[in-house]
């Protein structure tokens, strides 16, 4: 089956919430509606099925428009998977499950049949809701209600699932299940699914493509590696996100890299003296409250500077497993004599880091405010043999200031600006 | 693939379902005829009842009901036999409009009484009485009437409970007593105002079956088998209607139509069933529920088994109003509200513990 979506528009009265949407479904795709809330997901959904009259000849089903098949005949082609079905009436899964025969049943005035009733069998085995067939559909669990509502849909034999946020009322494990579900039904039956989903990751992980919708428009379609990018992320969503590579499915995976977006930039200089994935969190903090941080000096696989490179910050950075060479030292020492204060966070010191604690000692010598942010109760970070913990004590005597966390150092911050 | 093997197990679970639906009507269907029998038994005259000096042996009441001769044949024939045939059709209509207004307003607390539609009716019935159009001129005259006003009763309910296309339970409910109220007391108003005697409002909003006929059985027969069928044919509709109007609509059902339709239905039985015995209360609430309970949500069962057990509920409803203060007859209305009332109150407590209501 092919469907075809021609110069969709449509508008609840005055306000168009579909403006123009075009793209092909091949056979057998696993397609991902996304966009955020009001950007017409749900509402391409309805036009799909022909809930919502579509204008004529805009969507096609094997190259004819929904508008020349009956509503049955869409029924055998569409099946719809809601958020969340929920009914007052004492129906057991068994009889939702039937119900999903209604469009093969040709007349009203016959029963359901035997061919029916091994349908409705078979759609209940490959949801595993058989188990609970007898038991009153509204006393079974939020995941289990998806499953029997799956079921459902599949007895309707479909060649296309449309499935609404299927997974939005489900605990964590539901949401995989019920995912994992719709993948194997796309993969063994070969059933298109057209899913609208609202948690990007899931996307990434589970479509073959993803279309990103924005205010009724689509902004982008395409394989989830091309769509999820942090620039179209960023125009459709307004938030700041690193794409990464889950290690264990390949999929990409989104993560956003604040929840301010839109700080107010004042520009006081910190510089953050880190290493050994300490010095993250420290950073996301300052540059969230609109410091202009810089850190150093770290090797190029830390965690520390994939951070920094994160946040688009600069960064003195080592060759990987390497000593603090000369010029690192003396650009950190720049980096340093350039800012208003300075912070260390509490990095394992070695032999290979040593002079990162030697630059914090230069920084008081230079007149700057230096805070140690060390969290209570840490295991020893030196791996020196002592001259670590001597050199931090030395700085404490010297002034630097120590804080269990940086958001201690930020409430003494004006303090030292003015003083 | 079409399994005929009958130890497939889908083919199991079908037989077993239809043989269970069978069963099941049969049972009723026994039970209903059982229950007409008692009826006809008990009474002021017959072989149960509250006095004792007019004792009917139970020969002479078969032999006059079955024969049609004997003593007591009048009784049976011209008064007994007929009241209890319309209250059983009065009662299976009843209850079958109330299963299909339960299914489309989703919601198991709404019935004809309680949505106001049986007030929308009497007030027709009886508007078309007092100006001189009653079943005495023609049978058809009073259920016409009362059909009118009850379908604009019904729409006008609908409306109020609809907030943007959502049907909102509460609203809906309250909406419903709002306007049985204000339309029984234009119905008190109307028969006050001509002078009519109290019994006539107390027969309005009480419901009675005392003035049963042969020309009114079989005028509700017709509005009830044609009722009853129409909303059995459509017991899969409204399943699926059940899960939702996008749910409905993907299934191949159109909700907006079968939502007219069915309310169209429910209004008429509605309407000629009070055309002809007043205000019956909580008939339509009740006997789904309790069927609900026992065979579950499935319309295909529950809409013939609420209108087989509706006729049997309101005929030992009525042997009781019959009896139970002999020599004097109360109105049945009074028995039916005397379960209903409690019944109606469990409901509501339970869907509001159970945070679910529409």
């Amino acid at each position: 089956m092919s469907l075809q979506i021609k110069d969709l528009s449509f508008s609840f009265g005055e306000k168009k919430v579909l403006k123009q949407v075009s793209f092909e479904v091949s056979n057998g795709e696993f397609i991902g509606l996304m966009g955020p809330n009001g950007s017409g997901k749900t509402t391409l959904l309805r036009c799909l099925m022909d809930y919502l009259p579509a204008a004529s000849e805009a969507v096609l089903v094997d190259m004819k428009p929904i508008h020349t098949f009956s509503q049955r005949e869409l029924a055998r082609i569409f099946a719809v998977v809601p958020q969340s079905s929920t009914t007052d009436f004492t129906f057991t899964a068994y009889d939702i499950v039937m119900m999903g025969r209604i469009p093969h049943i040709s007349s009203r005035f016959v029963g359901e049949s035997r061919a029916d009733a091994d349908v409705v069998h078979q759609a209940m085995e490959k949801t595993d809701t058989l188990r609970f067939s007898n038991r009153i559909f509204s006393e079974l669990s939020g995941g289990e209600r998806q499953r029997v509502i799956i079921a459902r849909a599949l007895a309707q034999q479909p060649k296309t699932l449309l499935l609404d946020e299927p997974t939005v009322y489900l605990d964590i494990n539901g949401q995989f299940e019920i995912m994992d579900l719709i993948k194997k039904l796309n993969k063994e039956e070969g059933i298109t699914v057209i899913a609208v989903l609202h948690d990007v990751n899931m996307a990434a992980r589970y479509c073959d493509r993803i279309a990103l919708l924005n205010d009724g428009v689509v902004e982008s379609i395409g394989p989830p590696k091309e769509v999820l990018t942090p620039d179209t992320i960023h125009s459709v969503y307004g938030l700041e996100v690193v794409i990464r590579k889950d290690p264990f499915t390949k999929a990409v995976y989104v993560m956003p890299r604040t929840s301010a977006p839109f700080v107010h930039r004042h520009g006081t200089r910190v510089h953050l003296i880190s290493g050994g994935g300490t010095g993250g969190p420290i950073m996301k903090v300052l540059h969230d409250q609109g410091y202009s941080v810089s850190t150093g000096v770290v090797n190029v696989l830390d965690d520390d500077y994939v951070s920094a490179n994160d946040l688009h910050i600069p960064v003195v950075a080592e060759v990987p497993f390497s000593q603090v060479s000369e010029e690192a030292h003396a650009e950190n020492l720049r980096l340093i004599s350039e800012s208003s204060f300075i912070v260390v966070s509490s990095f394992p010191v070695g032999p290979g880091n040593f002079k990162n604690l030697e630059a914090a000692r230069a920084a008081l010598a230079l007149g700057k405010t230096v805070f140690i942010v060390r969290p209570k109760d840490l295991p020893s970070i030196d791996f020196i043999g002592g001259r670590a913990e001597t050199l931090i004590a030395d700085l404490i005597d010297s002034g630097a200031k120590v804080s269990e966390d940086i958001s201690d150092v930020l409430q003494m911050v004006p303090e030292v600006r003015r003083g | 693939m079409v399994a005929s093997d009958p130890r497939k197990p889908g083919s199991d679970e079908m037989s077993s379902v239809s043989r269970r639906r069978t069963l099941i009507l049969l049972g009723l269907a026994g039970l209903l005829a059982l229950s007409i029998l008692v009826a006809l038994f008990i009474g002021t005259l017959g072989p149960i009842g509250p006095s004792a000096q007019h004792r009917i042996s139970y020969g002479d009441a078969l032999k006059a009901i079955f024969t049609r001769t004997g003593e007591w044949e009048n009784i049976f024939w011209d008064v007994r036999i007929p009241r209890v045939l319309l209250a059983g059709l009065v009662g299976a209509a009843l209850a079958c409009a109330g299963t299909a207004m339960q299914a489309v307003f989703r919601n198991p607390l709404a019935d004809p009484f309680i949505i106001g539609v049986s007030s929308g009716a009497a007030l027709g019935a009886a508007t078309a009485g007092l100006i001189g159009l009653t079943a005495a001129v023609s049978i058809f005259l009073p259920p016409f009437f009362a059909f009118i006003t009850a379908l604009v009763t019904v729409f006008v309910v609908y409306a109020l409970g609809t907030v943007r296309g959502k049907v909102y339970a509460d609203t809906l409910l309250l909406s419903g007593v709002a306007v049985a109220a204000f339309l029984g007391a234009i119905v008190s108003f109307l028969i006050y105002f001509v002078r009519e005697q109290f019994h006539q409002l107390i027969f309005w909003l009480l419901g009675s079956l005392t003035l049963a006929s042969w020309d009114m059985v079989l005028v509700v027969a017709i509005a009830a088998v044609i009722g009853s069928l129409l909303i059995f044919l459509h017991g899969r509709d409204l399943n699926a209607l059940l899960l939702g109007d996008e749910t409905a609509h993907n299934l191949g059902v159109d909700p907006e139509f079968l939502r007219k339709l069915m309310l169209g239905v429910a209004a008429m039985m509605t309407a000629t069933a009070v055309a002809f015995t007043g205000i019956i209360g909580f008939v339509g609430l009740i006997v789904p529920h309790m069927m609900r309970l026992v065979f579950g949500a499935d319309h295909r069962i529950l809409v013939p088994a609420a209108t087989l057990f509706g006729g049997t509920f309101l005929i030992l409803c009525d042997a009781v109003a019959r009896t139970v203060a002999a020599p004097t007859e109360l109105p049945v209305g009074v028995i039916t509200a005397l379960c209903g009332g409690p019944f109606f109150i469990y409901l509501l407590r339970r869907s509001r513990l159970g945070g679910e209501m529409g």
